[in-house]
């Protein structure tokens, strides 16, 4: 791509928190293959972060990078990646990114950067401001051991209006390895708020008064805008409503399409009545309500707005007021999240888990919400919540912990599934207090570490969804059969990955997604009904790539992945179909240069591949399959004994998930007895360097040789 | 009738059918017809015993593109434009007026094409609107006519109760898809 591409902004803004050195380089040079998003990440950790570096060692850089998409009017484009050495990793820690959504992306590439390296560590706390080609690292004391809210507060009447603040807050600045980042007070990057603290970063601050460049054609860009929005469902992409309406043929009870023409978000002042047809492209925000969705009709009357990310029209953040919690609790009546960090109060006890319509349960929401992004703890996707939960029902705490810390919990409190309860526990948490405490700020492995609990304990029991390596499932066979096991085996984290799932939930009937998944991945066998398994087959396992090279697109482009891909849409004179090459004629728009999918998914494997590769590096061998894909116990069980491909059953069988797996090597490319690339494909992904350092270190598969 | 006044006559039902559809009603012929003569529309239309005006224009909502016909539970075919009102839509409205065949067919559809149960708190929810003593009648009814012994119900583990046909589910696949949609809100 030539330098001045559109899309991109071209500089890359690193700063030395060791030396105080503030400089830029040229993003397409170095970064232009990898788009941005993590994809710059995992090349600024392969080429300058040596493996065995720790997250909190002054060597670990942070990347906080944008993608090419960021901070135009594509829709859903508001996410911050930041790679790192992921501190939750267990049991040593590897290559992991966070993400974000906001307005801080967006901002970065206003100001003129697509990402931001953070290497070092200052001498004393200090927050960095960008303001356009104004960078300047600024003392932080003032706001050292304040929360997110007044660390944001102060930031922003230092800088003044218009800018966005992504700041840590306790938990980061105690360097737990639960830590978060938060920018604009509630949009949450897990696991990476701890390495800020270890670099003593309290905050990031950016204002932008820059754009970005589109280099094709603006009319074609804004018709294919316009095509967008046609093909947007609500969240998650769920294509059609969760009613019956005049417009939709189909429907489904279980959609995150729940607004609908008699709803009111009663908080509102006044309140807002929805009206009108909601298939209208300007009327997309009122489909998608998160809080009614999570916790029931009965949070409509709370309901305040919609918010949400950059150029995204589903705004699924959703701002709830409760009055009673601030006479209650003593917190702001006001708080604002989505997904799991929605329901971060109510997942702790298991009377309110998943309970809907209960104000307990949402008072619980907002007193987890308010202490969770202020404090700057995450959740690793629920799992803090299930295995406190695990600890404390199994009997585990009033084991290990001594008498006199265990006395002093609250515990009737929980036991009365009080949300008072999480005054006492989460600032607990996020200041390392204590045995509990400081376990639970380093994640689901230091229970294993500190207790001597065998892991298998975790990983046997479905109730505590555990996966592998201190992370649990994200949308594994309980959605999707083996192409959810392939996606979870291929992080260090979390999957994070959405592209399967939105397209299984996207609420259509079996048979037009199997008509899609034929387009697509051909063959109607790429898709299973949930809980009605057939064996493994290669269609399935070329899902379970495009679900993942796409995934890995989506963050290196900086649009959702919790909105996309657009395989589906609620267009029934489309047949239902989405654009599967949506995200490269964006890209060949923005940039000037024609991308078909195929070579845009190319870059996306390109992405992916390289984290493989850092994952072989820094795991020290090749062996992947045996080391690194692993599988939960638990998959391979049925609480009622059922046998694997059983109706209604999603246990998994060993040998088909074994084929599912050799089927997904063998689509990958890669040597299919370790699951690693070899030094030829790395060369033909333009990884030719990486695979000659890997192959040198003896890393590639023997076969190859 | 001139081609041109043929063509006048087509856009009218087609404006008609279109107005009806837009308030989210279903239209038989003769109201078609009803609603053009008051507008002196159809005037030029033969009438009986010349001929049957309404098969006249059934033979033209037929050749109309996106118009279409559903036989209707009072025996009469009813008209819509699918674009306005879509087909489970027309069945819906068709039935509102027989609870009993309104909540059986629904669970059979649901049960056959997605396939999945369904709560039963979807129908104390618009369009349906029903009170749950309504809908309890009703599923009390139809568990005593042998035309509908496969409308059944089940109830997941929290206590949700999941209605189903068992012509296209079995139980016990209807109990994990019920338990699985029940539990979607804790697996974002």
């Amino acid at each position: 791509m030539a330098v001045r591409s559109g899309g991109f902004v071209g500089k890359v803004l690193r700063v030395d928190l060791s030396t105080g050195k503030i400089s830029t380089e040229d993003t397409l040079e170095r970064y232009g293959a990898l788009l941005g998003g993590a994809g710059i990440g995992y090349r600024v950790l392969w080429d300058e972060v040596p493996a065995g570096t720790g997250p909190f060692d002054p060597a670990n850089k942070l990347i906080f990078a944008a993608g090419l998409l960021v901070g135009t009017s594509v829709p859903c484009n508001g996410r911050t990646t930041i790679t790192t050495i992921f501190p939750t990793c267990w049991p040593r820690p590897l290559v992991g990114s966070g993400h974000m959504g906001g307005h801080f992306a967006a901002k970065l590439k206003y100001a003129g950067y697509d990402a931001l390296i953070v290497e070092g560590k200052a001498d004393k706390p200090v927050w960095l401001m960008i303001r356009d080609a104004h960078v300047e690292i600024r003392d932080a004391g003032h706001v050292w051991g304040t929360g997110i809210r007044r660390t944001t507060l102060e930031i922003s009447q230092e800088m003044g209006p218009d800018c966005v603040v992504a700041a840590i807050g306790q938990a980061g600045e105690n360097q737990a390895p639960m830590g978060m980042v938060v920018n604009s007070v509630s949009h949450s990057a897990g696991g990476v708020g701890g390495v800020m603290g270890g670099k003593n970063l309290k905050a990031v601050a950016v204002q932008g008064s820059g754009a970005v460049r589109i280099a094709g054609d603006m009319a074609a860009w804004e018709k294919l805008i316009k095509f967008h929005l046609s093909i947007l469902g609500g969240n998650n992409q769920h294509v059609v409503p969760s009613f019956p309406t005049p417009q939709a043929e189909y429907y489904n009870p279980a959609s995150r399409w729940i607004g609908q023409p008699g709803k009111r978000w009663g908080a509102a002042k006044p309140p807002v009545e929805i009206t009108g047809t909601l298939r209208d492209p300007n009327r997309i925000a009122y489909r998608t309500n998160s809080a009614a969705y999570f916790l029931g009709d009965a949070a409509w009357k709370y309901t305040v707005r919609g918010n949400g990310c950059t150029a995204c029209p589903i705004r699924c953040h959703t701002m709830l007021k409760v009055p009673s919690v601030t006479t209650k609790y003593g917190i702001p009546d006001t708080g604002q999240n989505t997904c799991v960090a929605l329901m971060f109060g109510r997942s702790f006890f298991t009377q309110l888990a998943g309970q809907k319509n209960s104000e307990t349960a949402i008072e619980a929401c907002m007193v987890g919400m308010h202490l969770a992004d202020d404090l700057g703890l995450w959740s690793n996707y629920g799992q803090l919540q299930r295995d406190l939960r695990k600890l404390y029902e199994g009997g585990y705490l009033k084991a290990r912990l001594g008498s006199k810390e265990y006395a002093s919990i609250p515990w009737e409190k929980y036991d009365n599934a009080d949300p008072a309860f999480l005054l006492d526990l989460i600032p607990r948490i996020a200041n390392r207090q204590g045995e509990l405490g400081e376990v639970l700020s380093r994640g689901t492995g230091a229970i294993f570490d500190h207790w001597s609990i065998p892991e298998a304990q975790w990983a046997e029991d479905h109730t505590t969804t555990y996966w592998k390596m201190g992370h649990p499932k994200h949308h594994a066979n309980e959605d999707d059969g083996q192409c959810g096991v392939i996606i979870n085996t291929q992080y260090n984290r979390d999957a994070q990955c959405h592209s399967h799932t939105n397209f299984v939930r996207n609420g259509l009937p079996l048979e037009v997604q199997k008509k899609l998944a034929a387009a697509i991945w051909g063959s109607p066998d790429a898709l299973d009904a949930p809980g009605d398994y057939t064996p493994a087959n290669v269609p399935k396992a070329r899902r379970a790539k495009w679900s993942l090279v796409r995934k890995e697109l989506h963050d290196a482009l900086g649009v959702c992945n919790w909105m996309g891909p657009w395989a589906a849409s609620p267009l029934q004179e489309r047949g239902y179909a989405g654009d599967d090459s949506l995200e490269s004629k964006f890209v060949s728009l923005a940039t000037g240069q024609a991308m078909d999918r195929e070579g845009l998914d190319q870059a996306g494997e390109r992405i992916f591949t390289l984290h493989r590769a850092l994952t072989i590096r820094d795991m020290g061998h090749v062996d992947m399959r045996a080391g690194h894909d692993l599988v939960p116990p638990w998959v391979f069980k049925d609480q009622n004994g059922a046998a694997p491909f059983t109706k209604g059953s999603i246990r998994m069988d060993p040998d088909d998930i074994a084929r599912a797996m050799e089927y997904f090597y063998e689509i990958m490319g890669w040597d299919k007895k370790t699951g690693a690339p070899g030094k030829a494909r790395y060369a033909e992904l333009g990884l030719a360097d990486v695979g000659e350092a890997l192959d040198a270190a003896g890393l590639t598969p023997k076969a190859e040789k | 009738m001139s081609e041109a006044n043929a063509d006048d006559l087509a856009q009218a039902v087609l404006d008609t059918v279109r107005e009806a559809s837009a308030a989210m009603r279903l239209i038989a012929a003769d109201e078609i017809l009803e609603q053009l003569l008051a507008r002196g529309v159809a005037t030029q239309l033969p009438t009986p015993p010349e001929a049957n005006p309404c098969l006249l224009l059934a033979a033209i909502l037929a050749g109309l593109p996106g118009i279409a016909a559903l036989n209707s539970l009072s025996g009469r075919p009813v008209y819509h434009d699918l674009a306005l009102l879509s087909r489970t839509y027309a069945r819906i409205l068709d039935r509102k007026d027989a609870t009993e065949v309104l909540l059986a067919e629904e669970i059979r559809s649901n049960s056959r094409d997605y396939p999945r149960p369904v709560p039963v708190e979807l129908f104390e929810k618009t369009p349906f609107n029903l009170a749950p003593e309504t809908i309890a009648a009703a599923l009390k009814t139809l568990s005593c006519d042998q035309e509908f012994q496969d409308i059944t119900s089940l109830t997941t583990a929290a206590g949700a109760v999941y209605l189903f046909s068992t012509l296209y589910l079995k139980r016990g696949y209807a109990v994990f898809l019920a338990e699985q949609e029940a539990s979607l809100a804790g697996n974002p």
